[in-house]
């Protein structure tokens, strides 16, 4: 076997010119030296002797003439990685168990980094993004920062600014495609004059938006994105110059931006751009364009050179009065106009571009990037305390290696060769999952009605921190095995004896702590994953004042459908008496807003108590219902009645109002037949409003609201123009199952109608997404932990116990009944994990904090979470050890005896 | 007689390999002999030391190698000085010199 294993190594080192000429020139300084001794007058066997003496160890010298040279760097690291490939070949279950879990930790480091580069670290793809910055109004005091403009304030910011080499304004805007019927909504943009050169854009076919296009009444034109032009154009480069219908209005196509480029908002793109000025085709006569508090347009600049920041600041800070005061709302009261003229423009830089998804999942990322960094951590502990067994089990091979000359820096370089091996192996089958998650994910965090879309081409940045990642955890997880197989006497390895009890004990020690600190890190995973899902668990279960379950909503828009808004709310009365006799439909109703839809309607209540609310206190959420709406959403009415046929446009003005609404504003009387008003605007009157009904409380714009003040008011008596509409349809089959029938039902009133289909369960769903998003991913995490901790566990103890086997042997020859041989490992078992769970009890305590807000219904120390995952871990735990500890008592004793 | 010879210390190798290839090209046995010769036997070159200094020589650029044939009939390699060892040799006997003056200063004064 020695002889075996020597030819082994002697063979991996090849033999090439620079080996034969180092064996040429020692073999001559030998043979000199010989000579030299013999005509000192030895015998030849002598002076053979005396030579060879003074060479001392002619392999170790070899070795240390190949580290002089220098290229043995590279020679070796050649040799270390053909024998680490040979050991993974000889051991391809280890190997293959190492590099799933690190492609595992390593793939889902590499997706969750790749989503935060494209969110938030990498530029815009656009000429010197460096430069620019976006403009945000701050009031006096310098806090909040709104990003949105008027169009008056955009014309006055473009005429009056200096700062700017040029300068731009957008809007996000839907439109759609299909003239009629079911809505195919595109990503639109109204773009100023300046957007795309500002930009550096350029059109691949026809030409962009310029200054020209962008005057008041301006004829419809448009430019599409590479993307869009391709999908639904083919790239055709006939579609320049023909038309396209935007919500109904054809626009001229003159254009297609290049590819690569997206627009400015990251985490959605762009397909059609059209002029700013276009947005009074769509308008009609009160358009945004003249409308002074209808703030719709984001605005970005690019510096001119040479302007520092403090000049920009200070600069913009001296052109705000002027340019506030050119764009004042008229019909603001005196207060309103005040705060307003306050306002000063700031520059926010803007290189990475503007994002909601940044806003929305940058936190949520940034814990994932912690839940994922310690999978890897606790993936790099279970291949350590592999390494450590397998070492142990080469300590006869490194003893050889050792005296045949191999320096201990040598063979720890062979060791760590073999372990960034397995961790390369590891991150470039990670990259793959890395890839396939991170689009999954992006798909995961959309929503019905906002699809993601995120550049996901892995750039230098992810691929260096995914090689990053992989040398990292190859150190990691190789260094410890590494310098502890490396260590001990030469001769008591070279005796073959591997036993010796005290030994083997302090051997499994470090195995220990491996394995505890694996207890540690995933008792922290398990609990911020039952935080996350407890709190989802809340947030689903809660009672959120309605009946999500099998109601369709079908928004229905008459302004697009260029209907008369005098004819309006007898269409949509029609439609709503169609659509109640449509064969499935239990019941139905219509509304101006529904439920968590992320729209709101709010204005400031007064009532004639003693006390009333004051400031935010006294707002008021605002809805518009048909008689059929709280049976429809099951809402039930406490007290009072139901609006009914006679509530209409000239009648009483009447409302229904929700139970916190009434505690707030009528603390200690029954609301029903109170008063209140709607307050008004300048100079407008404001009629008292009767309150007819008290229903139970309800979700308004999200699930994590407090109880929303809420005032519904019958449809009919709607004052401001409400030209899109929902209705609500409660079913007794699949919501989806309805939406032929419907389309039916609306075409038979008017075919141009804009339909857009949703399910109220899916609107609730699509409000949790960074909820689900958080629970779903830190769960799977947290269970992929526990499992690589339990395989730590189970590998560590079985090595133990096959290590202790002659102990247990005699232990058990000696009378020792079975049930104690199963406590001593046990014993183990219960210590290490106690120590684990311990210290992972204080890390968690101590960094759960973080997580608050992203919590609901909870606190971060969360007394149930907390036993629960200790109590879960720990059972899986005690199972994972009971397995080895049962076959330590399996053992025939004479067979481990023979052993000894 | 062994325990006459002097250990060098750490860095002088270097030096005294370079002073003697300054003379001619020589290998690596004849470098150790004359160095021992010249230093009347007080300074023994081991090969340990010796090889893995000159191939470190060699890879620095100081020095280069040739294969020839020796006074008995036999391929070895010789070394010789290159350009850059010839400066680096001026360079560590100025550093060696003054090494050793300050050293002495010290020894003497202190």
């Amino acid at each position: 076997m020695f002889n075996d294993l020597f030819f082994r190594l002697r063979s991996l080192f090849r033999r090439d010119t620079v080996e034969s000429e180092m064996d040429t020139e020692l073999r001559f300084h030998f043979d000199q030296q010989v000579e030299k001794y013999i005509k000192f007058g030895l015998t030849r066997e002598e002076a053979r002797r005396h030579a060879r003496l003074d060479f001392g160890g002619h392999e170790q010298l070899k070795e240390e003439i190949r580290d002089a040279r220098g290229v043995n760097l590279i020679e070796s690291l050649f040799q270390d990685i053909r024998y680490s490939l040979r050991i993974f070949r000889r051991t391809p279950v280890i190997t293959g168990v190492a590099i799933l879990s690190l492609a595992l930790g390593i793939g889902a480091n590499t997706a969750i980094f790749s989503l935060i580069d494209s969110v938030m670290l990498r530029l815009l793809p656009v000429q010197k993004p460096e430069e620019l910055v976006q403009l945000l109004r701050a009031n006096f005091s310098g806090t909040g920062g709104g990003t949105s403009f008027t169009n008056p304030l955009w014309e006055q910011v473009r005429d009056h600014q200096d700062v700017f080499s040029s300068t731009f304004a957008w809007g996000e805007n839907r439109f759609d495609l299909a003239q009629g019927g079911a809505v195919q909504n595109v990503n639109g943009i109204f773009a100023s004059g300046d957007y795309f050169d500002t930009l550096g854009v350029r059109p691949v076919a026809g030409r962009l938006i310029t200054p020209a296009d962008d005057r008041r009444g301006c004829p419809a034109v448009a430019v599409l994105s590479y993307g869009f032009w391709q999908d639904h154009f083919g790239a055709s480069p006939s579609a320049i110059g023909s038309t396209i219908s935007l919500s109904n209005h054809p626009f001229q196509i003159i254009g297609v931006s290049s590819p690569g480029f997206y627009g400015v908002e990251v985490g959605s793109k762009f397909d059609v751009a059209i002029p700013i000025c276009s947005a009074d085709v769509f308008d009609g006569k009160d358009s945004r364009l003249d409308q002074r508090s209808w703030w719709w347009l984001r605005i970005m600049g690019r510096v001119k050179p040479g302007i520092s920041r403090d000049q920009l600041k200070a600069r913009l800070g001296l052109l705000s009065p002027q340019i506030f005061a050119g764009a004042l709302p008229k019909n603001w009261d005196e207060k309103g106009q005040a705060r307003f003229l306050q306002l000063t423009l700031v520059a926010a830089p803007a290189a990475t571009g503007v994002s909601y998804v940044r806003r929305e999942f940058g936190q949520p990322l940034n814990i994932l990037m912690g839940v994922v960094g310690l999978v890897l951590l606790i993936a790099c502990a279970n291949i350590a305390s592999l390494m450590l067994a397998r070492a142990a089990a080469r300590h006869k091979e490194i003893a050889v290696r050792k005296a045949l000359g191999a320096s201990r820096a040598r063979l720890i370089r062979q060791l760590l060769t073999e372990c960034v091996l397995l961790s390369t192996a590891g991150a470039a089958l990670g990259l793959f999952f890395a890839r396939w998650g991170s689009s999954l994910l992006v798909r995961y965090i959309s929503t019905n009605d906002d699809k993601v879309f995120l550049d996901q081409t892995f750039d230098w940045r992810i691929l260096s921190f995914t090689a990053a990642a992989a040398v990292f955890t190859g150190l990691l997880f190789g260094v410890l095995p590494a310098f502890r197989s490396t260590r001990g006497s030469l001769t008591s390895a070279m005796k073959g004896s591997q036993t010796a009890d005290a030994e083997s004990r302090t051997k499994f020690r470090p195995g220990k702590w491996i394995v505890a600190s694996q207890v540690a890190l995933s008792l922290v995973l398990l609990v911020a994953s039952g935080l996350f899902l407890r709190s989802l668990v809340k947030l689903v279960t809660m009672d959120v004042g309605f009946d999500r379950n099998n109601v369709l909503l079908v928004r229905a828009d008459l302004h697009t459908a260029k209907v008369a808004p005098e004819q309006q709310p007898a269409m949509f009365e029609d439609i709503e008496n169609r659509l109640r006799s449509v064969p499935g439909v239990v019941s139905s109703s219509r509304s101006v807003l529904t439920p968590v839809s992320n729209r709101m309607w709010n204005r400031i209540l007064q009532v004639d108590t003693p006390t009333p609310p004051k400031g935010d206190d006294a707002l008021a959420n605002f809805n518009f219902i048909s008689p059929g709406y709280f049976e429809t959403l099951r809402t039930p009415l406490l007290a009072g009645r139901n609006f009914n046929g006679s509530d209409t446009k000239t009648s009483a003005q009447v409302a229904i109002v929700n139970e916190t609404l009434a505690r707030r504003f009528f603390p200690d009387s029954n609301p029903v037949g109170k008063f209140f008003r709607v307050e008004p605007e300048p100079g407008q009157p404001a009629p008292p409003i009767q309150i007819v009904g008290l229903v139970k409380d309800a979700k308004y714009d999200s699930l994590r609201e407090d109880n929303s003040v809420t005032a519904y008011f019958p449809v009919t008596q709607v004052r401001e123009h409400a030209e899109v509409q929902s209705y609500e349809l409660r079913t007794a089959m699949r919501p989806s199952a309805l939406i032929l029938p419907v389309q039916d039902a609306v075409a038979s009133v008017s075919k141009a109608i804009p339909l857009e289909f949703g399910t109220l369960a899916q609107q609730v769903d699509d409000s949790l997404v960074q909820e689900r998003l958080l629970a779903t991913l830190s769960s799977f995490f947290g269970g992929l932990a526990l499992l690589l901790a339990m395989i730590g566990l189970y590998g560590a103890l079985s090595y133990l116990v096959a290590q202790r086997q002659p102990e247990f042997g005699i232990r058990m020859a000696l009378g020792a009944p079975k049930g104690s041989i199963l406590r001593l490992v046990m014993r183990d078992v219960v210590i290490v994990l106690a120590g684990g769970l311990t210290a992972g009890a204080c890390l968690a305590l101590a960094t759960v904090g973080v997580l608050q807000k992203m919590l609901f219904g909870l606190a971060p120390h969360d007394t149930f979470t907390f036993v629960a995952a200790i109590g879960v871990l720990s059972a899986v735990a005690v199972a994972a050890g009971y397995l080895p500890a049962r076959r330590a008592t399996r053992f025939d004793p004479m067979v481990a005896l023979r052993y000894e | 007689m062994a325990n006459k010879r002097i250990e060098l210390p750490q860095g002088t190798l270097d030096l005294l390999i370079l002073r003697t290839l300054a003379l001619e090209p020589q290998h690596g046995w004849a470098i150790s002999e004359r160095i021992q010769q010249i230093s009347s036997d007080v300074l023994l070159i081991r090969q340990g030391s010796l090889y893995p200094a000159l191939h470190r020589l060699e890879r620095r650029g100081w020095i280069k190698a040739k294969w020839g044939t020796s006074e008995n009939n036999r391929r070895a390699k010789y070394y010789e000085l290159t350009k850059t060892g010839r400066k680096q040799l001026e360079l560590e006997k100025d550093t060696w010199k003054k090494l050793a003056v300050a050293v002495a200063q010290i020894l003497e004064t202190a």
